[in-house]
Formats: C-alpha cells, sequence, structure tokens
C-alpha cells in the first residue's frame, strides 16, 4: 500500500491522485496540522481521513461528508472510542515509536484496528519529517498488518527496500515530498515509486536466460526447448494465483503435516554453547523436505494437463516422494533409478511399487543417480508430453527457480517460528546439507538478501576431499554443463563427469545446484565438508542427546557445528532435512557394537 | 563460402571418434571418403549423453574406455589432414570443449578446416548471448537442430545463423537412433521447413536407418546424415556393405 498524506483538493494533491502506484489518499482534519483541510475531491482512490483525539459525532460526520473508507486515528484514542466508531469503515490506529517499549502499547488495539501505522515519536502529533528506527519494528510481534511512516522521502527507497518484516502493509508518504505545506510534488513521488519498484538486486535473480551470476542458464536440446519455456510460463502464469496458493497450503498442512516444528535442541545447545533450533522437515509426510517440492510441482503439472509423470532418483527419497503425489492425483508415474541403487535401496523400490509408481533401472555409466537423470531427459525427450518432476535445484532453467520456490516454505515458517521464539525473524546462521541442494535452497530462502544470516553450506567429503572418493562439489568443482545448467560439476581434464562418493546416497551426485555454485562463489553462502565418519558421529550424537535418529544427509549439516567457532547466544538453524529409517542399513552395519 | 551447398542430395555419416578402438577414426573416415559420402561427422565422445539412444552411447562409453580424449582426437585430425578431403563436422556435447578452452578449441578447429561444429546442449539463445563472438573470431560456422515442431520463426531465425553451414532437421522428436516412418503429415511439414530456411541447406537426421527412407527424405530436404544405423553394422562388422547399400 503507499498512502500519501496531508492532501487537499488544489491541482497538486488531485495529480497525486492520478499517479499508478498510489492507492490510499490521506486527508488532515486536524485543526492543529500545517495540512489542516476542510475539503477533498472525488477520486476512485481509497480516502483515508486523519483525525487526532477528534470526538465520534466528528469523525462521522467527515465520513458521510467525504465518503471516506478509512480514519486514521493519530492521537490517544482508547480501545473503547474505536468501538464506537462506525462499523464497515477502516480503521488504522497509529503509534509514535522511538524504543522497543512503545510497541507494547499496540497489544491493547489488536483486533480493533486494520492497520497499525508507525510514525516517529513527537509531541506534535506525527508530521515531523524525521524518520526513527526501523530496526524497532523487528520486535513487533502482533497480528495487525502495519504501514511504516515518518520521514520516508526521495533517497529513502534504496533503505525500504532492505527493511523487511511479515506484517508491514506498505508506506506513507507525506511532508518531504512536497514544495510547500499542501504543495505536493508528483514528479518526486512518482521517481520514488519508480525507484522502489526497481527491486534491489536479489541473490535469487535470474537474467533472462536463467542464469544466477555465471551459473545457471537451459543448456537443452532443441527438441527440450518447447517443454521448459512451457514450463516456465505456466509456472509464472498459476503458481502465484490464489487458486494455486489455496491447493497448495492445504496439501502442505493436511498431506504433508506442515508446518514442520522449529524445536529448540537443548542438550545439543548446551554441547555446542550455542542456541540450536532444528528445523523438523524429518517429520514431513514420506520423511523428508522432498516431499514440499513434489506437492508444488504435481499441482502445477495437473494445471498442465500432464498425466504422465517422470522422475530421477538417487536413493529413492525423491522418488518416493513423486509416487506418493503421483498416487495422490491418479496419475501415472515412472521413476528412473541406477540399476545399483535399485540393489542398494531396495525398501525405497518397494514403497514406490505399493505407490503404484514403474521403477525403471537406468543401466548405462556408472548405473547411480546422473545416469537416472539421462536416462529421464530421454525419456522427455522422447515423450515431450510427459511431465518431469525434478527433485533437486538442479537441471536447466526454470527448474532450480521452481524447486528453491516450493522449497521455500521451509524459511517461510522458519521467519514466524523465530519471531515467537527469540523475538527476531531471522537467525545468526542457517546450516543445511547440499546434494543438489534443495534443502538448503528452502533453508535459505528468505535469507539470502540478509547480510546478518550466514548461510552455511555443507557438503559431502566422502573418505575425504582430497582421497579420490569425495562429493565436495564446490570444493572440487570448475564451471561445466551437466543435465542442462551450467555449475559446478566434477570432472576430469577431459570434461567428463567423475563418479562422485558419499555415504549418503542423497549427497552423492557430481553437481550442485546453480544457484549454490553461485553463492558460494561469490562469497554469500560458506561450504564446509564433513566425512563419511564425522556425518555417522552425528548421526549417533543426535540420537543420543535429542532422540531423534537423522539422515544420513541431515547428518552432515549437525557435523557443521563442530566445525565452528560459536557463542553462546548465536541463534543457530539446522535444517533437519529427513530422518534416517531409510538409513537403517548403513547404521546396522556401523554400529553393530551398540 | 558454404560447404554444405552442393546441386546433388547429400549423405552424410556420424561417426564416434574412438570407437570401436581408440585409432579407428581414420580408416573409416578414408573409408566413407571412397565410397562417395558427402561430409562426416566426428562425435566426441561424453560421459553424459542426454539426447543420445543405447547405440551412441554404447559407442560413447567404449570409446571414452579405449582412452579418447578431445584432445587427442584433435591431434589423430591433424595426422590425417592431407588424406581427407570431405568437408568434417565434429559434434559433441558443451562440456569437454569448455573444459579444453572454448577459444583453444575454436582456433584448433580453424587450423584443421573444420566445417562446422554441432553442439546439442547449446541453443541459439545461449549461442548468441554468450559464445557467438568466440565463434566468429576464428570463423567456425555452427549447426543448430530444429524439430518438426519447431515455431516457424524459430527456424528462420536459426536457418539465418547458420547461413555458413546447415540446419539439421531431428526427424521426429526423440533421442538418436530411433526409427520411425516418414509420414505424408511429417513429409509436407519437412518441406516447409525446407523453404522456411531459405538458402541455408537442410539435412534429416536422428533415424535414417535405410536406402528406401533416404531416397524419401530427399523428396523434402538437401540430404540425410546416417547415424545409430553406420555404428551398428560397424558393430556387426559390416559397414563396407551398409555403406553401398545406402550411398
Amino acid at each position: 500500500m503507499i498512502k500519501v498524506c496531508g492532501l487537499t483538493d488544489n491541482a497538486s494533491s488531485k495529480q497525486v491522485a492520478n499517479l499508478d502506484g498510489v492507492n490510499h489518499l490521506g486527508f488532515i482534519f486536524y485543526e492543529g496540522s500545517k495540512r489542516f483541510t476542510t475539503t477533498s475531491f472525488y477520486t476512485n482512490k481509497k480516502k483515508v481521513g486523519v483525525f487526532v483525539n477528534a470526538s465520534a459525532e466528528y469523525i462521522k460526520e467527515q465520513v458521510l461528508q467525504h465518503k471516506l473508507d478509512a480514519v486514521q486515528l493519530h492521537g490517544s484514542e482508547s480501545p473503547d472510542f474505536i468501538r464506537q466508531l462506525p462499523h464497515g469503515i477502516k480503521i488504522i490506529k497509529a503509534f509514535g515509536i522511538a524504543t522497543e517499549a512503545d510497541l507494547d502499547t499496540t497489544q491493547a488495539y489488536e483486533g480493533l484496528a486494520d492497520y497499525f501505522l508507525f510514525d516517529t515519536k513527537s509531541e506534535s502529533h506525527g508530521g515531523t519529517g524525521t524518520a526513527f528506527n526501523w530496526r524497532v519494528l523487528s520486535n513487533y510481534k502482533g497480528n495487525t498488518p502495519f504501514i511504516l511512516s515518518g520521514g520516508i522521502g526521495p533517497d529513502s527507497a534504496r533503505a525500504l527496500q532492505q527493511f523487511s518484516h511479515p506484517k508491514l502493509a506498505g508506506y506513507d508518504l507525506n511532508s518531504r515530498f512536497e514544495v510547500a505545506p499542501k504543495e505536493k510534488d508528483p514528479t518526486a513521488i512518482a521517481n520514488f515509486l519508480k525507484l522502489l519498484k526497481m527491486k534491489t538486486p536479489s541473490y535469487l535473480d535470474t537474467d533472462s536466460l536463467g542464469f544466477y551470476g555465471e551459473f545457471g542458464g537451459a543448456y537443452v536440446p532443441e527438441l527440450l526447448r518447447p517443454n521448459v519455456e512451457e514450463l516456465d510460463a505456466a509456472f509464472n502464469a498459476y503458481c502465484f494465483t490464489e487458486a494455486f496458493e489455496t491447493d497448495y497450503k492445504q496439501l502442505l498442512k493436511d498431506f504433508v503435516g506442515r508446518p514442520t516444528p522449529l524445536y529448540f535442541a537443548g542438550r545439543l545447545s548446551e554441547k555446542y554453547g550455542a542456541t540450536i533450533y532444528l528445523k523438523r522437515e524429518d517429520l514431513c509426510h514420506t520423511g523428508a523436505h522432498k516431499v514440499n517440492n513434489t506437492v508444488g510441482q504435481i499441482l502445477l503439472a495437473k494445471h498442465m494437463g500432464k498425466t504422465n509423470i517422470i522422475a530421477e532418483t538417487g536413493a529413492g527419497q525423491h522418488g518416493v516422494a513423486t509416487a506418493t503425489v503421483c498416487a495422490l492425483m491418479g496419475l501415472n508415474c515412472i521413476v528412473y533409478m541406477g540399476e545399483k541403487d535399485i540393489e542398494r535401496q531396495a525398501p525405497n523400490v518397494q514403497r514406490m511399487k505399493m505407490l503404484g509408481a514403474e521403477v525403471r533401472p537406468a543401466t548405462s555409466g556408472s548405473k547411480t543417480l546422473k545416469d537416472a537423470t539421462n536416462e529421464a531427459i530421454r525419456h522427455w525427450i522422447n515423450h515431450p508430453d510427459s511431465y518431469y518432476l525434478i527433485g533437486s535445484v538442479v537441471g536447466p532453467h526454470p527448474y532450480p527457480k521452481i524447486v528453491a520456490y516450493f522449497q521455500s516454505v521451509i524459511s517461510k515458517e522458519m521467519e514466524q517460528q523465530l519471531l515467537e521464539k527469540t523475538g527476531k525473524t531471522y537467525p545468526n546462521k542457517v546450516i543445511a546439507c547440499v546434494g543438489g541442494g534443495s534443502n538448503a535452497a528452502g533453508a535459505f530462502y528468505q535469507y539470502y538478501d540478509n547480510a546478518d544470516v550466514e548461510l552455511v553450506a555443507v557438503e559431502a567429503a566422502g573418505l575425504g576431499v582430497d582421497s579420490g572418493k569425495s562429493a565436495a562439489t564446490s570444493i572440487l568443482g570448475t564451471p561445466g554443463v551437466l543435465h542442462g545448467s551450467l555449475t559446478l560439476l566434477m570432472q576430469d581434464e577431459d570434461g567428463q563427469v567423475t563418479e562422485p562418493h558419499s555415504i549418503s546416497a542423497g549427497l552423492d551426485y557430481p553437481g550442485i545446484g546453480p544457484l549454490h555454485a553461485h553463492t558460494i562463489a561469490t562469497g554469500r553462502a560458506t561450504s564446509i565438508a564433513i566425512t563419511d565418519d564425522e556425518a555417522l558421529a552425528s548421526a549417533l550424537e543426535l540420537s543420543l542427546l535429542e532422540g531423534i535418529i537423522p539422515a544420513l544427509e541431515s547428518a552432515h549439516a549437525l557435523s557443521a557445528l563442530s566445525k565452528m567457532e560459536l557463542k553462546k547466544d548465536d541463534i543457530i538453524v539446522v535444517n533437519l532435512s529427513g530422518r534416517g529409517d531409510k538409513d537403517m542399513n548403513t547404521y546396522m552395519e556401523k554400529f553393530s557394537n551398540l | 563460402m558454404n560447404r554444405f551447398k552442393k546441386e546433388s542430395k547429400q549423405v552424410s555419416i556420424f561417426v564416434t571418434a574412438g570407437y570401436p578402438h581408440f585409432d579407428s577414426l581414420k580408416g573409416q573416415l578414408l573409408q566413407l571418403q571412397e565410397l562417395g559420402v558427402d561430409f562426416a561427422e566426428v562425435g566426441i565422445p561424453f560421459s553424459d549423453p542426454m539426447a543420445d539412444g543405447p547405440v551412441i552411447q554404447e559407442t560413447s562409453s567404449i570409446a571414452l574406455a579405449n582412452g579418447m580424449k578431445l584432445g587427442l582426437l584433435l591431434q589423430q585430425l591433424e595426422a590425417m589432414q592431407n588424406e581427407i578431403h570431405i568437408p568434417l563436422v565434429l559434434m559433441g556435447y558443451l562440456n569437454p570443449v569448455l573444459q579444453f578452452g572454448l577459444d583453444a578449441f575454436l582456433q584448433k578447429c580453424q587450423n584443421l578446416n573444420i566445417a562446422s561444429l554441432i553442439l546439442p546442449d547449446l541453443s541459439v539463445e545461449l549461442y548468441e548471448t554468450k559464445y557467438k563472438q568466440a565463434f566468429e573470431k576464428y570463423g567456425i560456422p555452427v549447426t543448430f537442430l530444429v524439430t518438426p515442431l519447431t515455431p516457424d520463426a524459430r527456424v528462420q531465425r536459426i536457418a539465418q545463423v547458420c547461413q555458413n553451414s546447415f540446419v539439421y532437421l531431428v526427424g521426429q522428436n526423440g533421442i538418436t537412433g530411433q526409427g520411425y516412418d516418414i509420414s505424408s503429415t511429417l513429409s509436407t511439414r519437412y518441406a516447409e521447413l525446407k523453404s522456411l530456411c531459405g538458402s541455408t541447406p537442410l539435412f534429416l537426421g536422428f533415424g535414417i536407418d535405410s536406402k528406401a527412407k533416404k531416397e524419401q527424405a530427399f523428396s523434402s530436404v538437401d540430404g540425410v546424415i546416417v547415424g545409430t544405423a553406420y555404428l551398428k553394422a560397424v558393430k556387426a562388422g559390416n559397414e563396407g556393405e551398409f555403406l553401398r547399400g545406402l550411398v
């Protein structure tokens, strides 16, 4: 919402009313203001009357006379006073804010106002032209959305872009956009709105060819060009509609079991000397975060009229998550899986079969995940009418963007949960494991552009980074093209893709999502490599300390705790991407002496 | 000058470098030249050939197992330069080329008088924004693929970019080496594509496995490219017979 306040019925006010982007017009019916008016004008924009400790009678009169849509109460009006005002009119209650304590007064008004307006604290009921420290608002935990006011000027656009809060509803512009009181400067407002719209570059932005910085793109044969274009268009047109949102949120809640808890791991915190929370993606239906993405993509596939779904899988987690949503929607499902993985992951193969999917072995190359991906792409080329449901933030543009978006629910929930638990929406560090990197992309999503949050991507070092048996792509990889995108890739000097190794099948991939390649290469994210043995030790440690048996992938993320210098009041979130059931064979073998 | 423009219809053969043996290429190219093949495509083996069917996948992994690498392939081509006179096209996935170094690779191609490059995972958009400058610096013409489903305007754009080489028509949506019938609907579309390409030659590939299909293709396009069927004959050891029957 953009509200311009202090208007009257002069020419400049009317010009302001005609500006695109301005949707609320404020008229001040308070005699003490330099912008006091008794007149207004007809407009199709929303009209807001501003009052300071006026009588209910006076307010009612002005509402009728000026056909106001909302009243803004800028004095010390009590909750009871607000209850006397006519129903059906929107209420904006203004508060002067200087310190955190000023936010306490808002509590009594919860449920009575449609919006709060936070202004610079002053004796003169607003209009000071100076800003207050917006950071104070990170302590605001109310449910009522708020409008930010006070000293916003032509030079504030960039600072405003950097200030975010889940309840921020819009901005109030006044004295700094006028040449004299009541004489607004429409050009300055228009320019400001343009600047505000020009988003500051985000780590999540891709260019028109789908590149995050130097990584990404759509390196696909011409045969797949229509497919990726169709997918991108459908995603952009459908996945931001209310219809989609409603269905997606419903399924996440009732089928997946979201929101997943943000659990304070007390004994783990004590051991590592920090405040450690676990985002419990392991409690999702099917046992890992993978289903967040398959639920989103299956709705998209259905919307596109697709009936045949294909997927690739390594350990079988994404295959199971895909087979699950296909069963849910009654769609055909074919999952490609490396012949070797089929042998190693028999329970997941059985799960997929019980869910009605056909599991097809990939018999070429190394017979693992990368070969399963090749086979899925070949199938897609041969059957362009099928929907290829990729399970990680890899593959040609727009897949990395789509999968990251569907996984972003992880950090969106974290913001809300952290706010409740710590009073801030963000932690000091977020730690997540990275194979292709879908759970990390989801856990980092809301924090990419918040420099106060350290993003830690944990890779699998296998038997050791220099052992020749590793999957530490960001260290061992060089830029290369595989599976449709330019990313960091483990390869030999001839450009042949090499075989990674990790005890965790989910991290056993020679590439890494281009978004991660970009954020690691530019220093926004830090990568840490954890060996098989270190991950095993962390899996056992979490089991004993917190009563949670993690997946081997997530155990890598936990191991990173021992590699960092932590402070007592550091707030750390470890994304616990999956549970350990699928790794029981490995655990039985490695911990046979317990 | 466009080396792919001829009055007569043409036949081209795709051969995977390093298959069945590390040093098979020279003999194979000499044979193609002798039997009247118009130009040859030399496949650069890659570990993850995502647009290829099982036959070419297998030849590619055998070639890699034989020790074939892009650098060694270029050395082999250099050594046979004086004996091979038909135009050579190099075809392969982008990654080995990027690892070799795009500029160094294009420089070699220029020295070897390579007639064109086909990199199936490079789209015309990426080519124009990121790679075109280098190709033009060394004067190496590029070839792109189209399919019967490619929109008309895009076919015209691709034909324009490929004006010094040719447009490679994938006869039917699918990976390499799957036989299919050229229906009358497909034939009609091929003829439309031919006219959309204007003066840029149009060759049909992906699934040409017999003389009959070649003759059928000749009625609408400038020539055919045969890969899988030839490599199957190489595996069976009867490629001479196959080629004589085809050309």
